[in-house]
């Protein structure tokens, strides 16, 4: 890895640990969702702090260019935040459902006590 | 018929101001025994400004569930207000409400769970097209394969249940094109599911909710979705229901 490409690398892992805080500072995004991130961006701090443990990691993998190494780890991390937003979403969706539901049947209620109370 | 049994017929409605006054009335006249409740699915037509003003009984959903999540909230109306015997009609004209008792008798009987609407038993009146058989016939043939259980018409949405299956669906019902998916867990829960021959009639008006496109889609979400209830679901009462 050369210099600038490190330098690049800690730049930006700085920047995306800040915006992360600023979100979770304005609520914008709940703990609960933010650690996967966080520990993307600590991991890559780390790697752009001590490029000595990505050469560790490359070769006991073997891979050909370090920075492979690094692409590779973050595409999989970035799978993995992907399959969790989605698993996330089915939950939400399923408790939209049922929000949705509860609530018809208590408009119901609601509507035919308003006609009975009307009608007397 | 029984008149003692309460019995209450769900029609699912989105988007049918053409046809739902009509259906609902024809209802009303040939099944006066019968309670009845249209789930307004959140149209963005003037049904539900219809079902208001002819006071209709009706749900109202806030925001579009599609046809699994709307009939699931009748499902759970009806558990909530104790019916025998749950039955489900199309908003769109194409369930007879003539055939209502023969859909109903078995399951009033007690010799089925839920009984469904076959138009592949007699094959009177509309028989969809030729496309639409041959999916028919092969989620026909996954099902069989995947509990064991032959059922002709397995898209059919006319379909009659007892309380116990009633609030089993008001619990766990896929949320889009539920039909056969609900054959086969209420098959692998160890439900009794049979069919009775039925007249079908093409739609009144409107348009169908799946367009040619969709059709692909709807087959590969089913198959799909099958093959992982199969996987999920255990058998949990053996033989109970046999």
């Amino acid at each position: 890895m050369t210099l600038q490409f490190q330098a690049c690398m800690l730049v930006g892992a700085l920047a995306l640990l800040a915006i992360i805080f600023i979100f979770l500072k304005k609520g914008l995004m709940t703990v609960k969702y933010s650690l996967l991130w966080l520990g993307l961006s600590i991991v890559l701090v780390i790697f752009a702090a001590f490029p000595y443990v990505v050469y560790v990691l490359r070769d006991l993998l073997d891979v050909e260019m370090p920075v492979n190494l690094v692409f590779l780890l973050m595409f999989c991390f970035v799978l993995v935040v992907l399959l969790s937003l989605s698993i996330a979403i089915s939950q939400l969706a399923e408790k939209c459902r049922r929000l949705t539901q509860a609530n018809a049947i208590l408009e119901k209620r609601v509507r035919d006590l308003e006609n009975r109370m009307q009608s007397k | 018929m029984n008149t003692s049994a309460r019995i209450l017929v769900l029609i699912p409605c989105y988007n049918e101001q053409d046809n739902i006054v009509r259906v609902v009335e024809h209802l009303r006249e040939t099944c006066p025994w019968a309670d009845y409740l249209v789930i307004n699915d959140c149209s963005t037509d003037n049904s539900a400004e219809l079902l208001r003003s002819h006071g209709y009984n009706y749900l109202d959903l806030p925001v579009n569930l599609g046809i699994g999540g709307g009939v699931q909230c009748g499902y759970q109306y009806s558990r909530l207000h104790g019916y025998d015997v749950t039955v489900q009609m199309d908003g769109d004209g194409q369930h007879d409400p003539a055939y209502l008792a023969t859909v109903v008798e078995p399951v009033l009987s007690g010799k089925l769970d839920m009984c469904i609407g076959s138009r592949f038993i007699t094959h009177e009146g509309f028989q969809t097209s030729f496309m639409r058989r041959v999916g028919i016939r092969f989620l026909s043939a996954m099902i069989h394969l995947l509990c064991g259980r032959k059922v002709a018409d397995v898209t059919s949405g006319f379909r009659a249940t007892s309380a116990e299956m009633t609030s089993f669906f008001a619990d766990h019902y896929a949320p889009d094109y539920p039909e056969p998916e609900a054959i086969l867990a209420a098959s692998l829960q160890g439900f009794r599911v049979g069919e009775a021959p039925v007249v079908m009639h093409e739609r009144l008006g409107g348009v169908s909710s799946i367009s040619a496109v969709k059709s692909v889609y709807y087959m590969l979400k089913v198959s799909l979705s099958l093959i992982i209830d199969r996987l999920a679901i255990r058998r949990l009462r053996p033989g109970a229901k046999h």
